[in-house]
């Protein structure tokens, strides 16, 4: 025997304290995570731009629709009143008002800094039209599991 | 480390493990260790580096995603308008219960392909990708991951599912046989994006609807595009 003790091992890692090149093993514990965070990140970037675009899809679809329902609405009523003489003035300011600021708002950027301000606008305007022509608009948004419904 | 030159010496201590005398198994612990030590940094260094990336392409893929989810469906949100504003007249002028109910079939009709195309545009975006990260990630044997891309896959497929469940019910219940022709052309109609056949039924259906409703058939103008 050469009186050599038990090495020692390091309380933190684990690894022997006192076997030679210790640093190296340090290395490579360093290098393996790194290996595994590069990897990890690969698979990470493509994953959440998957999720990214599925939540954004349903999100701008939501907008879309609504806007989209809004805007049909409005143009076929433009040609309804045309063809009904009786009193159309103060209606067609509105809807005109209305077509106007739905032919304004970036439907397709999320990142619209007045998004929710213009939406609420133009939902208002919408009610406004709607009393005027006295109707209650039934947009037949299904209930169950529509991600769509507003 | 005099200890190192000692061992060296030693007549067939050429390996690390034989300087010790009494420690031939703690070695082989001691080795194995080290490689589930190993193992493990590269899990965390997998998770660490997993959540990174995602935290960096989630807003892009999200306003990507926003952008085609808005363009994919607004022809039908005008659609649904320009119905529901032909509904309205109709409760307006007192028209015919049968046309009212036409003009609502057709609105059903609408969110139905509404709904398909948001499914149909859901798994396009996942299914390039998913199926090459499940073989990478199986490479690798990290299970506590696969979980997630499968449950992806599995809602996609369940979303699929659900769509051609929901259809064949509606079918099963609708009043009139109408009804089912649109909905078979739904479920029929498998990859379409840019062609719409079923919609263009719809578009068939409105405009005969308008001209029985004695309205010019230029309230439908604004559609053209579809």
């Amino acid at each position: 025997k050469k009186g050599l003790k038990r090495p020692k091992k390091n309380k933190v890692t684990g690894l022997p304290k006192h076997l030679p090149g210790f640093t190296r093993c340090l290395a490579s514990s360093i290098r393996f995570h790194g290996e595994g965070y590069q990897e990890g990140y690969e698979d990470g970037s493509s994953l959440g731009r998957i999720e990214g675009r599925q939540h954004g899809a349903l999100r701008g679809a939501k907008i879309g629709s609504e806007i989209g329902c809004y805007q049909g609405f409005a143009f076929a009523w433009k040609h309804l009143l045309h063809s009904d003489a009786s009193e159309r003035d103060r209606k067609r300011k509105v809807l005109e008002s209305l077509m106007g600021m739905i032919e304004k708002f970036p439907y397709d950027d999320p990142a619209y800094d007045k998004l929710h301000e213009d939406l609420d606008r133009i939902r208002g305007k919408f009610r406004q039209l709607c009393s005027l022509l006295n109707v209650q608009p039934d947009f037949k948004m299904s209930a169950e599991g529509s991600g769509l419904s507003f | 480390m005099s200890w190192v030159q000692a061992a060296s010496s030693t007549p067939g201590a050429a390996d690390e493990e034989d300087v010790f005398d009494e420690e031939a198994d703690e070695s082989l612990l001691v080795q194995r260790e080290w490689r589930n030590h190993m193992q493990r940094r590269i899990k965390e260094g997998y998770r660490d580096g997993l959540d990174a990336g995602k935290a960096v392409t989630l807003q892009q893929g999200f306003n990507q995603g926003y952008k085609e989810g808005a363009e994919v469906i607004i022809n039908y949100g005008q659609l649904r308008g320009t119905l529901s504003a032909l509904l309205s007249w109709c409760h307006l002028h007192d028209n015919s219960s049968t046309l009212i109910s036409e003009i609502n079939s057709l609105l059903d009709a609408v969110g139905q392909c509404e709904e398909y195309v948001l499914k149909h545009l859901k798994s396009i975006t996942s299914q390039p990708h998913v199926v090459d990260l499940l073989d990478s990630i199986e490479d690798m044997d990290l299970c506590h991951v696969v979980p997630d891309e499968k449950k992806i896959d599995e809602t996609k497929d369940e979303r699929l599912c659900e769509n051609n469940a929901e259809l064949n019910k509606n079918c099963g219940k609708s009043p009139s046989g109408k009804d089912c022709s649109y909905l078979e052309r739904c479920t029929t109609q498998e990859h379409s994006h840019s062609e719409n056949p079923n919609l263009a039924w719809i578009l068939e259906q409105t405009a005969s609807l308008v001209k029985q409703l004695g309205i010019s058939i230029d309230v439908l103008q604004h559609l053209k595009q579809l």
